[in-house]
């Protein structure tokens, strides 16, 4: 086998065509990409603001003074909360935007083949 | 701890490490295989290397340090390094996936077709690069010093060496194979030690010294604006991070850039949970450590102090295992991003500019870390992430999602941003955290937005210089794939 040196593109971004990009070209094609990018954007925005509202949640739950002596199994309540109870809502945020992620690129696919 | 056992243990990891870099050679070969490992690494390996490379000195020592320091107050650390991929799941993975970029200067470049942005954003990564090698070092020299009564430099620098050795050797292939065994052999360096002491302490029912809520050292509680405050920089930070980014190229589209990110975020949620039960055994069984200074070290000696004997000795060679390869990951996913970035600004792209480019990035922060001491680590990598989130978020953010967005306008964010922040940071580090003022000590919450509002307000007053390409790179970065992919 023999060696070759190889090299990268400078503007290793941009390869000149591409057909996903050829095809949108037109104005309704952009009309298409422009309320698929609105509405994943939306998606994003709310899931933040969501998962967002339930961490304030979670520091204000944890700063109430009875139940931060609370005990759950032997430990102290707020550690619970702030150190293992906010993982699964993460998990669960993920989960939710990823599905309703492809279900938006789903619905735009099937609008740009119509076409 | 027997000094031995210690050595024993940080030799096998760096060869371990040095082993599967030299068994990626054979297969590495392209200089896509250099740079991102030809964008055909499995969601799983590549998830783990996603944790592998994002779990730091700050998440595996500092964090536990940090809860034992401050209580409650410190979990806002893991919370936020793990939330911080949720963010970046939600704006970034995909659309930067499906941009076809290898690094973030090569995004804004094609983004705002301009060679000027392009340098801006090199600037800024390497310096964010350089600033979080540094606290890695200081955490090898913490636990060399620890584990094995050697000099503190030589653990500085035997990271260095190995990273070096194995970047050069394999590039990224390699790397993504290092990285994720790593993330395993840290899980289990952590989780192990952690299940068998707390089932040890609470078997023989050995009493408590201290409520878990009593402060050990009695320093003032952070307020809610240095929560918030770091709250922000972890969630803006992580998504600008230069070695996390470049692990999204090697995901074969963006559908499952999405998928190994919901991965990673599982592998995080379970690896932090470690960190809290080491600060909370601490608090409550060891609390001396944290008014020694030592608090940085209390995964390391836990085991020890706790236990003690051949079981203490063998947990404790396992956790500093475990801390070395959190080191080494972290060092050598940065020093390969950096290296992209680098050689391919200066020194044309080829695979040698590449391992020069591999050495620069990691002597230089050796440099810097043998020059200056170690602070708390977690709080030294919070002020990095806040730099990130004022510097490189603002403009993937706005440069993903606003069609607006101009050259002119990118820079001037990046560079306020970046004053603004590298200001306080500098600040901070000349006057000293005792007698910095809060807002300096914490500033992503009026940094962050600070470069956001300079990015768009500058964009809008230079609407005439929107790139004519952008229709086209927003198509790219939004619109699924073709083929069509085997959903549904």
């Amino acid at each position: 086998m023999t060696r070759v040196r190889v090299t990268a593109p400078r503007t290793a971004a941009l390869p000149a065509n591409d057909t996903r990009e050829a095809a949108q070209e037109s104005e309704v094609g952009q009309v298409f990409v422009r309320s698929l990018i609105r509405s994943q954007l939306w998606l994003a925005l709310v899931v933040a603001g969501g998962f967002l509202l339930v961490l304030c949640a979670f520091g204000l739950l944890a700063a109430v003074p009875g139940l931060a002596d609370a005990r759950v199994a032997g430990i102290p309540f707020d550690w619970l909360l702030l150190g293992a109870g906010i993982y699964p809502v993460i998990g669960l945020s993920a989960s939710l935007y990823i599905r309703t992620a492809a279900r938006n690129e789903a619905k735009y696919r099937d609008l740009a083949e119509d076409q | 701890m027997n000094p031995a056992v210690g050595v024993a243990a940080l030799a096998v990891v760096s060869l371990a490490t040095a082993g599967i870099g030299f068994y990626g050679l054979r297969i590495s070969r392209t200089t896509g295989d250099f740079y991102v490992a030809s964008r055909t690494v499995p969601p799983w390996w590549n998830a783990s290397a996603i944790g592998g490379e994002y779990l730091s000195a700050a998440s595996f020592l500092g964090v536990a340090g940090l809860i034992l320091l401050s209580g409650t107050d410190a979990l806002w650390f893991p919370v936020g390094y793990t939330a911080g991929y949720l963010m970046l799941l939600l704006f970034v993975a995909a659309p930067l996936r499906r941009s076809g970029a290898y690094t973030i200067p090569d995004f804004t470049e094609a983004r705002l077709n301009s060679r000027a942005v392009r340098r801006v954003t090199s600037l800024v990564v390497v310096a964010v690069g350089w600033l979080y090698v540094v606290p890695q070092l200081h955490g090898a020299a913490l636990t060399i010093r620890i584990t094995t009564g050697l000099p503190s430099w030589v653990g500085s620098v035997a990271v260095v060496v190995v990273v070096c050795l194995t970047v050069v050797a394999g590039g990224m292939r390699s790397i993504t194979f290092v990285q994720a065994f790593q993330y395993w052999l840290k899980l289990t360096a952590l989780a192990v030690p952690a299940v068998f002491i707390a089932f040890v302490l609470t078997g023989n029912g050995t009493p408590s010294v201290a409520q878990a809520s009593t402060n050990p050292t009695g320093l003032a509680p952070a307020g809610p604006y240095q929560n918030i405050s770091l709250l922000v920089a972890l969630l803006f930070g992580t998504l600008g991070l230069p070695h996390v980014l470049v692990r999204f190229y090697t995901n074969p589209d963006g559908h499952s850039a999405r998928r190994t990110t919901l991965i990673v975020l599982g592998l995080l949620s379970v690896f932090y949970l470690f960190p809290t039960v080491y600060g909370l055994l601490g608090r409550i069984f060891a609390p001396e450590l944290a008014r020694s200074g030592q608090a940085d070290a209390i995964v390391l000696l836990l085991p020890g102090q706790l236990l003690g004997g051949a079981a203490g000795d063998l947990l404790s060679a396992l956790v500093a295992g475990g801390a070395f390869a959190a080191f080494l990951s972290t060092t050598s996913g940065l020093v390969v991003s950096l290296a992209g970035v680098i050689s391919q600004d200066v020194l044309g792209g080829s695979v040698r500019g590449f391992r020069l480019a591999a050495v620069t990035s990691a002597v230089v922060p050796l440099g810097f870390a043998l020059m200056t001491d170690s602070q708390a680590l977690a709080g030294s990598v919070g002020l990095v992430f806040a730099f990130t989130a004022s510097t490189v978020c603002p403009v993937l953010l706005l440069g993903i999602w606003w069609r607006g967005l101009t050259d002119v306008g990118a820079i001037s964010g990046m560079v306020t941003g970046g004053l603004l922040c590298g200001g306080a940071m500098i600040f901070g580090a000349a006057v000293g955290a005792a007698h910095t003022p809060f807002w300096l000590a914490q500033p992503a919450a009026w940094t962050v937005p600070a470069a956001f509002a300079v990015m768009v307000i500058v964009s809008l007053a230079t609407k005439g210089r929107v790139p004519g390409t952008m229709p086209r790179i927003m198509t790219r970065l939004h619109t699924p794939e073709r083929p069509l992919v085997t959903e549904r």
